[in-house]
Parts: structure tokens; sequence; C-alpha cells
């Protein structure tokens, strides 16, 4: 618990790192904000046109009753996909790019993971703010979106404690970036994102199947699905299954950065 | 030194800013080591390593509000002494506990991020230190100021002169108002100017009651400045306490061992066939008269003893031997001293007299006393001539034959010599009414003889 109430002193810190990121990320281009939301929505493009137009992947009807949109269904998904994604690939960057200060001054090594996170958490929001938008704008709307701000802090606390577990094993050993990326293409097919988990079911081997199905961000997916197209609540068990694993991950990850983080100012 | 503070900030508590204890630190050193996931399977061995303590059980308490320096050769856990103390390396065993806000100014720079500009650099260490933005905010002007930046505030710190690096990291170091400050041999890369205001500032915060630990070879530096000392050999404590006796029985052992390596090693070349010889700068110049010959030069010490490495102002005699071919007038010598720069340092002669004695050929020697060495610390190289009774003519001359080392002493000598004057008390020419105040000086003029 002492680590816990050190990072939370350096919460300046933490607080200025994310702002140095954000504002790099947004002031300095021309369209700002506009940009950074470029890639994300060139991805649900592509994915729209390849999975949706082309190969006809067939979308549930939405909330409503009248919805039916693969494009929208898959938005729903890819906010949880591209938090997951930024904040891993992040982590490790951040850790490695405050290196070089590290060897001069003391500050705990997870600031800078953290700081990525919440800049990512303030990106999401963006996104799921445009999503609110348009799901208004096409009538498919419930409390149900109430219920996002919580599943998104389930999924920083997943996320940051694997992140943080990358970030570290990634001084240590040149080429776990390499497998990261590497592991980050299999778990995104490996996620029901550009199709629909009904058709795992239907389709794939039984041992696929539950591979996918115990994929964790197969559960968060597709509680954010629920919450956004089909305005359904997630089921309780779903919600405390998640609490449970996103709280027992971050906790395990952060025992194991903090373990592994102790002598890495020799390291860097 | 003479240099007292009055004003210091009486410490709020007895508890000392710093206390190390039993400290051990060890590094590997790795030789071979599987640094990808890829190696880790497919290589049967392990890592190999040998290792290296860096410290061994090394026990410091540094007092609220004073200055302690660190003093040791190179290689002997200085460094990572004060890492340790920033909370950059932990200790493999024994705890530090540090009571205060640390900022730390290690070798060039502090932390810097190269990609940042000056500015983003100097929050982003605020910010490591827990400043606020507001605090800093207010600073910022000094801070920059200080470190003489310009228009180069706004460029990133990779595009910054070494010179700059260390203004910038100086300055935000002192101007976050740190209660411990760990200083690491950097002042010692700014010009002279600098170094001064540097100094100036470190007396500053010295005053206001931080706590200071300074690394650094300039014992001069850890005599005028420090309080307390530690020095540190081969990861080893070997001495702490007061500033002068530390740097006293460090300077003792370091001239021991000098002394030792310079004796072995520099019995001089000696040519005797001057056509082999194309190095200029060791040939002898001989006439052809071959009359007087220079055998060999000693420097002797108080006690009479041949040594080759001496403080300042320790009494010192030169012998030079030499040797008269035939019976001839009583020649003269001389000698000239260079420092390692090349600078011509002096070159004393004995003057032509209008009488002379004849001597008959054979050994004898020639002594110039001094009775307090006026050369400052450094390495002097003497040239030895002998000259015929008039002066017109260079018998013998042996070009660098021999090397002095002159090392640090008790007494501080800046600069290459000592002017041997003395100071007369300040005598004020105002009236009465007129406050006569005296102003604290940059203290490496105050010396005291």
């Amino acid at each position: 618990m002492a680590f816990v109430t050190q990072v939370v002193s350096y919460r300046g810190l933490i607080g200025h790192l994310a702002q140095r990121e954000l504002k790099s990320k947004y002031k300095r281009s021309v369209l700002g904000w506009l940009w950074s939301l470029l890639n994300p929505a060139a991805t649900l493009l592509i994915y729209t046109v390849v999975f949706g137009t082309v190969m006809r992947i067939e979308p549930p009807l939405a909330g409503n009753g009248e919805l039916h949109s693969f494009a929208l269904y898959l938005f729903s998904a890819l906010i949880v996909w591209n938090f997951f994604n930024a904040v891993i690939i992040g982590s490790m960057g951040a850790l490695m790019g405050v290196g070089a200060l590290l060897k001069k001054v003391y500050f705990p090594p997870e600031c800078p993971a953290i700081a990525n996170a919440l800049t990512v958490v303030i990106q999401s929001g963006i996104e799921c703010l445009i999503l609110v938008a348009v799901m208004i704008a096409f009538g498919n709307v419930s409390w149900t979106f109430l219920i996002f701000p919580y599943l998104l802090l389930l999924l920083t606390l997943f996320t940051l404690g694997i992140g943080l577990v990358l970030s570290i094993y990634n001084i240590y050993l040149r080429d776990v970036n390499y497998l990261v990326t590497i592991g980050m293409s299999l778990l995104f097919y490996g996620t029901p994102i550009v199709y629909p988990y009904s058709l795992v079911e239907a389709n794939a081997p039984e041992l696929i199947a539950t591979l996918v199905r115990f994929n964790p961000l197969t559960q968060f997916v597709g509680a954010s699905q629920q919450i956004f197209y089909l305005l359904e609540a997630p089921s309780p068990a779903r919600l405390l299954g998640l609490t449970a694993i996103s709280v027992a991950t971050f906790l395990g990850g952060w025992a194991i950065f903090v373990a592994k983080s102790v002598d890495v100012s020799e390291e860097l | 030194m003479s240099l007292t503070v009055s004003n210091r900030r009486p410490s709020s508590d007895g508890r000392p800013a710093i206390v190390v204890d039993n400290v051990s630190k060890r590094f590997r050193l790795y030789r071979e080591k599987p640094s990808s996931v890829k190696e880790r399977f497919t290589k049967l061995r392990g890592a190999v390593y040998e290792e290296y303590w860096a410290l061994k059980d090394v026990s410091i308490e540094v007092p609220r509000g004073t200055t302690y320096g660190l003093v040791g050769s190179n290689g002997s856990g200085k460094s990572t002494m004060l890492r340790v103390m920033a909370g950059i390396h932990r200790p493999t065993s024994g705890s530090v506990n540090v009571d205060g806000r640390v900022s730390a100014l290690l070798e060039l720079g502090a932390g810097f991020h190269p990609e940042l500009t000056g500015r983003e650099n100097i929050y982003l260490n605020a910010a490591i230190l827990g400043l606020t933005r507001k605090t800093i905010a207010a600073k910022m002007d000094d801070i920059i100021e200080f470190a003489g930046l310009g228009a180069f505030v706004d460029s990133p710190v990779k595009v910054y002169s070494s010179g700059m690096f260390v203004r910038l990291g100086f300055s935000v170091a002192v101007h976050v108002e740190p209660e411990v400050l760990l200083v690491d041999e950097v002042i010692a890369v700014g010009d002279e100017d600098f170094q001064r205001r540097c100094f100036d500032h470190l007396y500053k915060l010295r005053n206001s009651g931080s706590t200071i630990v300074l690394v650094t070879h300039d014992l001069g530096l850890v005599q005028g400045m420090c309080d307390n000392a530690a020095w540190l050999d081969k990861g080893v404590l070997k001495k702490v306490g007061r500033a002068p006796d530390v740097v006293h029985a460090y300077l003792d052992q370091v001239n021991e061992v000098e002394t030792k390596r310079i004796e072995e090693k520099s019995k001089p070349i000696e040519v005797t066939d001057a056509e082999t010889v194309e190095a200029e700068d060791i040939a002898d110049v001989r006439s052809s008269h071959d009359l007087v010959e220079i055998e060999d030069v000693e420097f002797l010490d108080a006690e009479g003893r041949p040594t080759l490495t001496i403080t300042p102002l320790e009494k010192l005699t030169m012998r030079v031997h030499w040797r008269a071919k035939v019976p001839q007038p009583e020649p003269l010598f001389s000698f000239a001293v260079e420092n390692e720069a090349g600078v011509y340092v002096a070159n004393p002669g004995m003057q032509p007299k209008p009488t002379w004695r004849d001597i008959p050929a054979g050994p004898g020697y020639v002594d110039y006393r001094m009775d307090e060495l006026v050369l400052g610390p450094g390495q002097y190289t003497f040239t030895v001539a002998a000259h015929d009774h008039a002066g017109t003519t260079i018998l013998h001359k042996r070009e660098r034959f021999i090397t002095l080392r002159v090392q640090p002493g008790n007494t501080l000598v800046l600069g290459l010599i000592d002017m041997m004057g003395t100071w007369v008390p300040p005598v004020s020419m105002a009236k009465d009414d007129d406050q006569f105040e005296v102003a604290p000086g940059p203290f490496d003029m105050a010396q005291e003889q």
C-alpha cells in the first residue's frame, strides 16, 4: 500500500506527463482534436467496408428495434479495443521514453505508464462522446450508456495491469515489443470485434470457442456492445466477473512491476 | 578558511537530514546476458556476470543544515553513494533515510528529457520534485536568467551545449528550494563566471538551512565549504569527520601512493650519444669542451630525504650533482621550471661574479634552497643547466630532466603560485557615522596565511 500513497504523492508529475502528451497530440497539429480521431475513424471505415460490406457479416438488431448497422455495432466494440491497444503500446513507450530521466532523478517508474493511461482515457472519452452523439441521432438511446464509465474504469485497471508488466519486461528484454505486436494482432482476431460472438459459437471448433469466451476482452467488448448498441445492462455476473478480473490483474501487474522495477535505473 | 557563516537557520530538531545505515551496493557486471525473449529460450547458459561491490557497509550521518563532502579517488563509490542517497539506486543491503525534499544534480545536467525544450524540462523537473506549476511559474524567470539560456529556452535541450546543459541543471536544482541538495562534480564544467555564481548560490542555500552533499575532487572546495566529510576508498568508508581532517587523511594517502608510483618509474632517460636523439625535448645540450657534466638532480624535503612529491609552502631543496672533467673556474648553474601546460614559470640562475675560484676535477653538488615552496598544486618539469664562470656559455644542459609533483596540501593555494604576501586588516577611511560593512567575498579569495 505504500506504493499507492507514493504514486498519489507524485500525482503532480503524473498530471504533468499526461498534460505533456496531450499537448503534443492535440496542440501541435493543425486540426488538433480532429486529427487524433482520424486513426480510429479510418479503422472504423476500413473494417466496416471489409467485414460489413464485402464479407457481409450480419450485425444483430439494435436495442431500439430499428437500427441495424454493422458500423455502429463495430464502433461499440472498437472503443474497447482502441483503448486496450493504446494503453498497452503506450505503456511500453512511456517507460522507455523516460529512461534517461530515471537514471538522474528518482520518481516511481510507474508514473509514465499511469500518465499514458490517463491520456488514453481522455481520448476514449472523446470517442465515446461521438458514439453517443451518433446513437442519439439514430434514436438508439438508453440509460445503459451510464454504465460505460464504470466499464472504462475496469478496463483501465485491467489494461494498466498488463501494460505495466509488459513495459518493465520491455526494458530487460529487447524483443518484448516485437512479441507484443504479434500478440496484439492475435488478440484482435481472438476477440469478437469484427465478427459477432455468435458466429464463433456456431462455426468454430470447441477449443477456439472456449478460448474466445474466456478471453477477458471478449467480455469487455460484449459489455460495451450491450451498453451502446443492444441497450441492455450487462448481467451482474458479467460485471462482477469483470470487476474481479480487472482488480486482480491490476494488483498482480503492479506487484510484478514493483518487484521488477527496483533496479530499473541500472538497467536503462 | 576564514569565512564563517553566522546567520544559519538553527536546525529545527536534532534529527539528521540523511542517515545512511550500513549500506552496501552490489552491481552486476554482465559479460553475457540474455537480453531478449528469444535468447532466453535458445541459450543454454544463463547470465554470466561478475559481482562488484561499489559500496561496502557504509554508514554516514549528515546533520541537518550542514554541508557534507564526499572525497575519494575515481571508482571509490562516491557517485554511487550520491545516487543511493537520491533514491535512484536501491541499496543491496542497509538503509538510507533522507528527510526532506531532495534535489540531485548528477554528472552532466539533471534529469532532462532531450526532446523537450528547456522550459518544459524545468516544469518536468519541478513536477518530479513535487512543486506545483504555480510555484515553478513564479521562479521560471529566475531559473532561465541564472542559466543564461537566452533564446534557447524554447529549443529542445538536445541542441544545448554542454555548458548550457549544466547551467540549466544547476539552475533548476538550486531554485526549487531543495531541503537536501546532492551535487556531483558538476560545477567544474561551467566557465569562471558561472562557477562563481554557483558558489554564491550554494552559500545562499547553505545559509538558508539546506543540507548539501557535495561529491568533488576539488579538495580545496571540500575544505572551504564543507562542515564534515567522508572519505571513500574502493567502496569502503575510510574516514568521517570534520572536513579538514578527512581531507588531510585522504591527501596523506594519495601523496604516499603517488610518491611510490613516481619514484618507481621516473628514473630519467639518459642519452649519451647525441646524434641518435631526434626528440629535442629530452636532448642534452653539451658544449664541445665537455668541461662539466650534470649527473643527477634530486629534491630533498625538510628532513633532507629525497622526494618527488611535495605540498605547497613546504621547505624544499633542489640538489644538482655535477662532475668537473678538468680543473676549471667555478661553474654557474641555472634551472627553468615549466608546468604541465607548458607555461614557463621561473628561471633562477646564479649570477656571474667578478672573481671566482678554481675547482679541481671531480664530483660536487650545488643546492637551491626554498624555505617555502611558492608553487601551487600541479606538475612541474625542471630543465637544469651548467654554465661557465662568466655565464656566457652553456656547458651542459639537461632538458626536462626531472619532474616535481606538488600536491594540494593543508594550505589552500589556488593558481600557479602563492604570492607569499600577508593580508593587513582592512582600514576604514569612513567617518564614525558611516557603518563599515564587510561584504562576504567569493570564498576562493578568502585565504588565510
